[in-house]
């Protein structure tokens, strides 16, 4: 298990990232918590490497009380996101969820944006970010546009990212209203989930958001009440798999639960 | 002979491996210097059953670094045990490939990186053909065969006890399970690998193993390679682990040897974790059929088996795990249990999967998930606590023989299950369980008691019946023990020391033990199948005695006294009841070795002997109790274990940490074994299971605290100590599994295959709960 | 059906990578896409880190970057250049760290030893951070290191020692010795 050859390059600004991203089958590594054991097994055999780890201003975690909202940086690691004070503050569910990542030594490493690019239908983050309605960031040599969470993730382990583009930040508008519920099935600590889910209640709108079920994250409005039943129904289509309609729907109902009234 | 209270033996001596292992200075296989050390990477089989057309090796002989690429030819030798089994595993495929991951060709090259480029580049022309992957299909079509015309059942037993018939029909009751372990592995640590250098002047080959059979290891080099055994040396380095799987030789062992004859430079091979998924030996791919008979108020009479075991696409080298699982399965099928009658039928199929081989307590773990469960489904069917049932027919009377003939020395089964009801308070957890069930919580309590056959004078680490050891005392009066055993973490250099320390009257810091090297260690059996403590133990104790002697003449002629009279402790050599009259044992081995003239015409030079031990017996039984209580989430189907209380008895204990430290070790794998590990093979016989994701190990955070007592019931081996590796492990997945059931209760759902998975209870409870009334 | 990639790998340059680990940079000559587990173990000697699986899962090759515990299998060395490394190694002399061998020891929290030198950094790693010394803390922190041998039982015991002699201001976190 050892990567095939590669050219390593390491920019020092997002300028010259994004223009080296023009190389031929060339690869962003961030925290390399997933590109690296692909690279392992030569699954993935990019012929250029652009380490982002060295551009400034990627590891942000700032708060624009005005407009209230978060900004994260891509290059924002895990266990920063489960510890930082202000993601702590203003959005307790995104530092929770990011705590089930993996294990200290991978959440240590791996990176916000590297979680959402790779987009594993399993994992915490892209969830969280549809379900907190984020925005991101995308550069590229022709400029940045901004998509929305929602319209990100296309489907197993694909994004609307282009390969010359690179995901440089989150911004999340943190709703002061509402209450906010996770729960994770997994086999183990750190495994990936069997379903998650995030359940946002504002009134007596909930909205459950899950990870671990299809192929990418979705998201679900009820109204308060007609809960449960309703949920039998929408995971009929979602999930084809007695076993998997199960978790799906007792991680949605815990979530809930957590939720609070 | 008057002995001071063993000072040593039976003490939690902190173990003197420790020191290497915690600064990092231990040496394991792939930390050796091999300067100029050739690398190896396999191209291995993607198909489960192929046809190889051709390989052509151009394209990756021509990239930088490589320096040969071999296929069968160049190696032309077989696994083959000559009037055991039919076939033998060819060092690589011979024309066609038999499982996913079987070696295919093997490239050396200088550095790892480089060989696996190589390996990518070599290509490879296969016909696929049809595998046969699902063990009961195989079983029911005997025209199908891996090795035609071999017959693919390649084992086939047939065992009754007289008067089975009439007893099993006269019963009752009866009732039928399936009981099926689903395909696990030792996956140690360290992963497994080898290396090689032939050196030219003394024109010997050493050969470097990460092993459990140092001395078996050389005897197999020296009969595939065809070199005499006394040019061949095998070293031992630090081992991260072994379970069983490190005991048997492996092609690519042959193929790293013989590379380093044929290509004048040293290489090593050491394994990657897929590679290890995919070529280890696996284990535990059984089906138990059971019948069982009994009465109203939950005696059993009699069991029916029909045992079968996935064998893989050939026999393990010299163990074939599938033979080895049933085979002794079948024998300890009634575990501790006064079961009269019993009928076995054993057939061992071969299939397109990877060899099966040893993984701790071989065929235990799964003869007592059969015999805890008809316990449990017996009592369930009468209506009586599982405890009680188990009281009715415990063992209690020794020597016992068992239906299939086996006789169990004494031990303690009746006093280790009412000790462990006990620790765990086991009334208190009906009560609960009964208030939990009305609120919806599920918990359940599981009981295994256990027998472990250990000791065998045949296991799957060596076949020869006896240990040996060599001590010399130095000149310093220190010793170096030698022995022929191949521990991978067991701490024996701590416990054998523990032992001669005694036998000496010496401290345990002026022992040092040596193992694991052909050129020091007299032969021995290696360590496997739990015999190192009871007959590696026998052979140092033996031969500390005998050293003890040679020095106490030597001491009885300096001292002018009787040898009778002379007693060593404290590092001396003394005349009973004069400390006065004393001599160190220094001064002792001085004398010995190097002012003979002193010793007198009769006395040899030298303090230094041999000693051989067998055991009296053909194995010896420890045996215990473990007790799990696990707390259900029926929703989810996790399972989460909330106390475990272990009541062991292995004799004699040398060293009660260490033994702990098995324990546990060993209900940590049953925790696997249970809930979480299994090899999964799609239809077409892909390994779908190839990262540590998939292949879940237990982590710290699911495995519960346990309480552990012992009582101790010595055998008759010397030293009273009975082996215990195994026992924790072949109780664990047992008692787990019964505890899930126990919890299930209610919901009358009972699993009988292991592991059983979340998804495995939340289908069975909804299957439940959409059934009709 | 033809097996096997059809795409040539051609020779690759090896490169100059400057690595600082345990305090000293040392400069060694090797290919990019060597892992630093493989740069620490068969370049530089350094082989307390050992090497369980290369997929990230087991920790047997954890070392510290910036103090943090992190997986050497799935970092490039190249890709460490500027980073501080510390491997087992480096912290022999650490007053923490010996607080820990010897708990280890006592504990007997490890059997052949090959996870060791990987928890005893993630177990140096929370002392240093000051994990709180309740057991489910301490299983959870040591979640990423797997031992096949022991069972954790008694590591878990060990660390909890030593972190507890850590709250009670122990500056070396070392117990009292029986
Ligand atoms: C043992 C183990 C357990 C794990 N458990 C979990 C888990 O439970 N849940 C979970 O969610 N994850 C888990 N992970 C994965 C981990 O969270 C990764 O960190 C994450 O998926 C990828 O982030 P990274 O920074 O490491 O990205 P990398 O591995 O460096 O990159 C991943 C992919 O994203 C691309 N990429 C990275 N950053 C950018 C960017 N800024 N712009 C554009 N493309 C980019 C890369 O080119 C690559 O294709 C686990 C990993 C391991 C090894
Ligand atoms: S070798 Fe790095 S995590 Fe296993
Ligand atoms: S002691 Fe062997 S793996 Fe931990």
């Amino acid at each position: 298990m050892k990567p095939a050859p590669f050219v390593y390059h390491r920019p020092r600004t997002v300028e010259e990232a994004v223009a080296l991203l023009g190389l031929p089958a060339c690869k962003v590594l961030a925290g390399g918590q997933s590109l690296v054991p692909l690279m392992n097994f030569r699954l993935s055999r990019p012929r250029h490497l652009v380490d982002i780890n060295w551009l400034p201003g990627l590891d942000g975690v700032e708060w624009d009380p005005d407009q209230g909202r978060l900004r994260l940086g891509a290059l924002v690691r895990h266990q920063v996101l489960a510890t930082h004070p202000l993601v702590r503050r203003h959005l307790p569910v995104l530092a929770e969820a990011a705590g089930h990542i993996g294990h200290w030594a991978i959440r240590s490493r791996g990176t916000l944006g590297g979680s959402l690019a790779h987009a594993d239908p399993a994992a915490e983050l892209p969830a969280a970010m549809v379900a907190l309605g984020a925005r991101f960031c995308l550069r590229s040599q022709s400029g940045e546009r901004w998509v929305d969470a929602g319209e990100f993730f296309q489907g197993l382990f694909t994004t609307v990212l282009a390969e010359d583009e690179l995901l440089t930040a989150v911004e999340v508008s943190v709703d002061q209203s509402a209450r906010w519920g996770f729960y994770e099935i997994a086999r183990r600590v750190g495994d990936f989930a069997l379903a998650g889910a995030y359940a946002r209640r504002r009134g007596g709108v909930i909205d459950l958001t899950w990870f671990g079920v299809g192929p990418k994250p979705f998201t679900v409005e009820l109204q308060a009440g007609e809960a449960e039943a309703a949920l039998e129904q929408v995971l009929q289509t979602a999930a084809e798999d007695v076993a998997a309609r199960q978790w799906a729907k007792v991680a949605a109902m815990r979530a809930l639960q957590r939720a609070g009234r | 002979m008057e002995h001071s209270r063993p000072q040593w033996t039976g003490a939690r001596v902190a173990r003197v491996e420790d020191a290497r292992l915690l600064s990092g200075r231990a040496r394991y296989l792939d930390d050796l210097p091999l300067p100029g050390c050739l690398e190896v990477a396999f191209v291995r089989s993607p198909h489960a059953h192929a046809r190889i057309r051709r390989i052509d090796p151009r394209l990756a002989l021509a990239m930088p670094g490589v320096v040969a690429i071999w296929t069968f030819s160049d190696c032309p030798v077989r696994l083959l045990q000559s009037g055991v089994y039919p076939v033998g595993q060819p060092a690589l495929a011979d024309g066609e490939v038999r499982y996913v991951g079987e070696p295919v060709v093997a490239v050396f090259a200088a550095d790892r990186y480089l060989a696996e480029d190589a390996a990518e580049a070599v290509e490879v022309d296969y016909e696929p053909l049809p595998a046969y992957v699902d063990l009961a299909a195989i079983v029911e079509h005997p025209d199908w065969a891996v090795h035609p015309p071999v017959d693919n059942r390649y084992v086939h037993r047939e065992y009754a006890t007289e008067g089975f018939d009439q007893a099993f029909a006269q019963a009752p009751h009866h009732l039928r399970v399936r009981f099926r372990t689903r395909r696990q592995t030792a996956v140690t640590l360290e992963p497994r690998g080898a290396a090689a250098v032939f050196d030219p002047a003394s024109e010997r080959l050493t050969f470097y193993a990460s092993t459990q059979s140092p001395h078996r290891m050389r005897g197999d080099l020296a009969k595939f390679l065809g070199l005499p055994d006394h040019r061949v040396r095998v070293v031992v380095p630090e081992v991260g682990g072994g379970f069983g799987m490190k005991a048997n030789t492996y092609p690519e062992d042959i193929l790293v040897a013989w590379a380093a004859l044929k290509l004048g430079r040293p290489v090593r091979w050491v394994s990657d974790r897929m590679e290890s998924l995919l070529a280890d030996a696996h284990a535990r791919d059984d089906i138990h059929d059971v019948e069982v008979a009994f009465d109203g108020e939950g005696r059993i009479w009699a069991v029916a088996d029909h045992l079968m075991a996935d064998g893989g696409a050939y026999p393990g080298y010299p163990f074939s795990g599938a033979v080895g699982e049933t085979g002794l399965a079948a024998q300890v099928l009634t575990g501790p249990y006064q079961i009269p009658h019993l009928k076995t039928t054993i057939d061992c199929v071969f299939s397109h999967k990877t060899p099966l081989g040893a993984y701790r307590g071989v065929w235990g773990p799964i003869a007592s998930f059969v015999q805890e469960g008809i316990v449990d489904r017996v009592a369930r069917a009468v209506g009586k606590d599982p405890a009680e049932v188990r009281r009715l027919q415990l063992i209690d009377q020794f020597p016992y023989r068992n239906p299939a003939g086996l006789v169990y020395d004494p031990g303690s089964y009746r006093d280790s299950m009412e000790l462990a009801l006990k620790a765990i308070d086991y009334d208190r957890w009906r009560d609960e369980q009964r208030r939990g069930w009305r609120e919806g919580r599920y918990l359940g309590i599981g009981i295994s008691v256990f027998v472990e056959p250990s000791a065998m004078a045949a296991s799957e680490s060596g076949s020869i019946p006896y240990e040996a050891a060599t001590l010399r005392m130095e000149p310093s009066g220190k010793v170096t023990a030698s022995l022929g055993l191949g521990p991978t973490g067991q701490g024996h250099e701590t416990t054998m020391a523990q032992l001669i320390a005694d036998a000496l009257g010496i401290a345990v810091e002026d022992v040092v033990v040596l193992h694991g090297d052909t050129d020091s260690a007299p032969l021995g059996g290696g360590t496997g199948g739990s015999r190192s403590a009871t007959i590696g133990g026998g052979a140092a104790l033996t031969a500390a005695e005998r050293l003890g002697e040679k020095v106490r003449r030597v001491a009885a002629h300096l001292l002018e006294a009787d040898f009778e009279d002379v007693v060593l402790a404290q590092g001396q050599a003394y005349v009973r009841g004069v400390p006065s009259r004393a001599l160190p044992l220094a001064e002792v081995a001085r004398i010995a070795y190097t002012d003979v003239a002193r010793l007198g015409p009769e006395l040899e030079p030298g303090l230094e002997v041999t000693a051989r031990y067998r055991p009296p017996l053909p194995m010896t039984f420890s045996n215990g109790t473990h007790v799990a209580v696990v707390e259900v989430d029926i929703e989810t189907g996790l399972v989460k274990v909330l106390r475990y209380a272990v009541v062991n008895d292995c004799g004699t204990l040398i060293n009660p940490q260490i033994v702990e430290g098995q324990i546990v070790g060993g209900v940590a794998q049953g925790v696997g074994s249970a809930f979480l590990e299994e090899l999964a093979y799609s239809e077409d016989g892909q390994l779908t299971t190839t990262t540590l994701l998939d292949y879940r190990l237990p982590e710290a955070t699911d495995v519960p605290p346990v309480e552990i007592q012992h009582l101790t019931t010595p055998s008759a081996s010397l030293g009273g100590m009975k082996g215990m590796g195994e026992g924790s492990l072949i109780a664990a997945p047992a008692a787990l599994v019964g505890a899930v059931n126990d919890a299930l209760a209610p919901l009358e759902v009972w699993f009988s295959e292991i592991p059983i998975t979340p998804e495995a209870i939340v289908r069975a409870v909804r299957r439940r709960a959409e059934a009709p009334r | 059906m033809t097996e096997g990639a059809n795409q040539k790998t051609t020779a690759e340059e090896a490169v100059e990578v400057a690595l600082e680990v345990n305090g000293t940079v040392t400069k060694v000559l090797v290919p990019s896409r060597w892992l630093l587990s493989d740069v620490l173990r068969h370049r530089l000697g350094l082989t307390a880190t050992h090497v369980g699986c290369e997929q990230g899962v087991c920790g047997a090759c954890t070392v510290l970057i910036d103090g943090v515990p992190t997986r050497s299998c799935l970092l490039f060395a190249k890709a460490a250049e500027g980073l501080a490394i510390t491997t087992l190694e480096g912290v022999l002399d650490d007053p923490a760290l010996q607080a820990l061998q010897e708990a280890f020891h006592r504990h007997h929290a490890l059997q052949c030893g090959f996870c060791t030198p990987g928890m005893l950094l993630t177990a140096l790693a929370m002392v240093r951070q000051q994990v709180p010394a309740e057991p489910e803390t301490i299983r959870e922190y040591l979640s990423g290191n797997l031992c096949r041998c022991t069972g954790y039982q008694y590591i878990v015991e060990a660390v909890a020692e030593v972190l507890q002699a850590v709250d009670r201001g122990d500056p070396a976190g070392s117990p009292a010795l029986p």
